[in-house]
């Protein structure tokens, strides 16, 4: 397992170095991505001005829901950007070569390519945080809530990834459809959890799970409910589970082909 | 003590009772079980491929004419295509096989399910004692693979970034890394390019470059799906020779999949053919031509010249027609060399003659059109 971690850290760095090789391209792509984050969130800050608190979320609670999410999507697709790329590998083939890896498949496969401008949404989500932070006037129990939430969510918001990512291998051309998959979960992880009630909540929380990324973790710090957060707790591991066995189940469906491609 | 350990969890009374009933000793059966065990691992330690009965099915929807849209987008009918069927064949550890066939014959199938990429139908494989859909990491670490239209390495890093990245994922240490990336870049001539980016390699460069990449933690068996395509003669020349080098100073087993014939007539000893997912033949590379060629090629140079080109017996045409030199090939199921040779000696007044069998090239063909036309 440690070989395994050492390896993934190593190839990570190893795609950071291939996409700062091609700098003006890399920075583009970090500060691009910062000000669409930024041109959102004043978005939402204006509309929480003039219509007030919506459904009990403030204009903090909107940011601090943009961080989490920000920061999960940030993380998941800079250093673990490979999985975005998997209807594109299964369809050319290129998926041959993590099969012939030492390694295990879906960690390779993650670290197999880096997105600069998730490093654009990992910065706008740390700043949204911290701003957040400052504006509930957090605590220290709501500071570690803060931390610990960031990483169960962005395990949620990678395992749920690799499980939509994983139909690419269930038929050809699967991008268009994992594509609105995606949509399906991401967007709703960006809505105040105001937007969601009774039947709505529940599907969105326990089929697509996308409230438990930004809205519930935003619930707890602000409540600070240990028992959600013992729910998210046992999602956390619930998914990852799930999409470990998923991913392996769907790879056993690769048929490879014949395209000309490259490494990394 | 194995054995001690062994026997303390079975009854060894009643096993000494059984043997004793039916005349055996007990010491003679293990010194027994001990021979065949031994004979056994030789056989197979001496084997590094075993594939046996080894098929492989994909399913896909077709578009049916009489059913509607609705039901082609929803309920489509499945066609079966076996890509290999029923195949069995063993690799001797250090041989250098080719394993050939016309396009959609089942090469690369067969080479993707030795490798661990696809899971096999039916059958069963053995590489190196492991079967790769069951032991993929373990298989990894001792195989090498380089496919001749898909690269492996990191194209916007140099490519001493790549050779090390490879020998990272292979849990190489830095020391070990370090000294074999020097005798790769040796014996693979790449210190002129070792710093540049693999995206700036030339073809011939980047093919180098793959299988040094390919052998940088000492693979035993290394496989190759058409390395020499595209490459100009000279590049192919050198990776031919220097597969030829690994295969003698490393010991590595070679197994390539190509469609140029070069690349089978003078780096591989032994040749497997394939087509429509089953093995037609498999001979030693030399014996090919020999067992296979139907067509003779008689040349005949002129005492002064040849001025009429006579009408040639059944089975012999003429393929070339001048002055200095006529060419004539003989079916050799229609006509006898001999039959053929008093014939043209009858019409033409000759110098000198040469018989000699057709390419490895044109056997091939044959051995394809032949097998297609079954």
């Amino acid at each position: 397992m440690m070989q395994e971690l050492h390896f993934a850290l190593y190839a990570i760095k190893k795609n950071i170095q291939s996409s700062a090789e091609l700098r003006t391209s890399f920075l583009m792509n970090i500060i691009g991505m910062a000000i669409n984050n930024i041109a959102f969130i004043i978005l939402w800050v204006y509309f929480i001005q003039a219509v007030g608190i919506i459904g009990g979320w403030t204009a903090a609670d909107i940011i601090g829901l943009q961080g989490f999410t920000a920061i999960c999507y940030g993380l998941v697709f800079s250093f673990a950007g490979g999985i975005k790329k998997l209807p594109d590998y299964v369809s050319s083939g290129s998926f041959d070569r993590f099969m012939l890896s030492p390694k295990n498949i879906l960690m390779r496969v993650s670290t197999s390519s880096f997105t600069p401008s998730g490093i654009g949404d990992l910065v706008f989500g740390v700043i949204c945080l911290l701003i957040y932070g400052i504006l509930m006037h957090a605590s220290m129990v709501q500071i570690l809530l803060i931390m610990l939430l960031v990483a169960l969510a962005t395990i949620i918001f990678f395992s749920v990834t690799v499980v939509i990512y994983s139909v690419s291998f269930l038929f050809t051309d699967a991008a268009f459809v994992v594509d609105g998959l995606f949509t399906l979960f991401l967007t709703p992880s960006l809505f105040h959890g105001g937007a969601f009630q009774g039947a709505l909540r529940a599907f969105f929380m326990f089929v697509i799970p996308a409230l438990l990324v930004g809205t519930i973790p935003v619930e707890i710090v602000k409540d600070i409910s240990m028992g959600k957060l013992a729910i998210v707790a046992v999602f956390t591991v619930i998914w990852l589970v799930l999409s470990i066995k998923i991913f392996n189940r769907a790879v056993r469906h690769y048929e490879s082909s014949n395209l000309m491609t490259f490494g990394g | 003590m194995v054995f001690k350990l062994y026997f303390s969890r079975v009854p060894t009374g009643l096993i000494k009772w059984v043997l004793n009933q039916l005349g055996y000793n007990i010491n003679e059966i293990l010194i027994l079980f001990a021979f065949g065990f031994s004979w056994y691992s030789l056989k197979m330690s001496d084997n590094s491929i075993i594939v046996t009965n080894l098929s492989k099915t994909f399913t896909f929807p077709v578009r049916s004419a009489t059913a509607g849209w609705v039901k082609n987008l929803f309920s489509p009918e499945k066609r079966e295509i076996t890509a290999v069927k029923e195949v069995s064949f063993s690799v001797k550890a250090g041989e250098r096989i080719a394993f050939i066939g016309p396009n959609g014959a089942g090469k690369s199938t067969t080479i993707k399910m030795l490798t661990g990429i696809l899971f096999p139908t039916a059958g069963t494989i053995s590489v190196l004692g492991l079967d790769p859909s069951k032991d993929r990491k373990k298989l990894a670490y001792r195989i090498g693979t380089v496919f001749g239209q898909r690269s492996q390495l990191l194209p916007n890093l140099p490519l001493t970034d790549s050779l090390e990245f490879f020998g990272v994922m292979y849990g190489m240490s830095d020391a070990d890394i370090k000294s074999r990336i020097s005798e790769l870049v040796e014996l693979f001539d790449l210190s002129a390019f070792i710093d540049q980016p693999v995206r700036k390699l030339s073809l011939g460069q980047r093919m180098r470059a793959e299988v040094a990449a390919a052998l940088i933690h000492r693979p035993e068996i290394i496989f190759l799906d058409e390395p020499t395509i595209g490459l100009d003669v000279v590049a192919k020349k050198a990776l031919r020779d220097l597969l030829i080098k690994i295969n003698k100073e490393e010991k590595v087993t070679i197994f390539l999949t190509s469609h140029d014939v070069g690349d089978i007539e003078s780096l591989c000893d032994r040749t497997i053919v394939i087509n429509h997912g089953t093995i037609i033949n498999d001979l030693p590379t030399n014996e090919l031509s020999r067992a296979f060629a139907y067509e003779k090629y008689i040349d005949l140079i002129p005492k002064t010249s040849f001025k009429n080109f006579p009408s040639l017996l059944e089975g012999a045409t003429y393929f070339l027609k001048s002055s200095e030199k006529i060419t004539v090939i003989v079916d050799i199921n229609k006509l006898s060399v001999q039959d053929s040779l008093k014939r043209l000696l009858e019409l033409f007044v000759v110098e000198d003659i040469d018989v000699y069998n057709t390419e490895l090239e044109t056997t091939i063909r044959h051995i394809y059109e032949r097998d297609s036309a079954r």
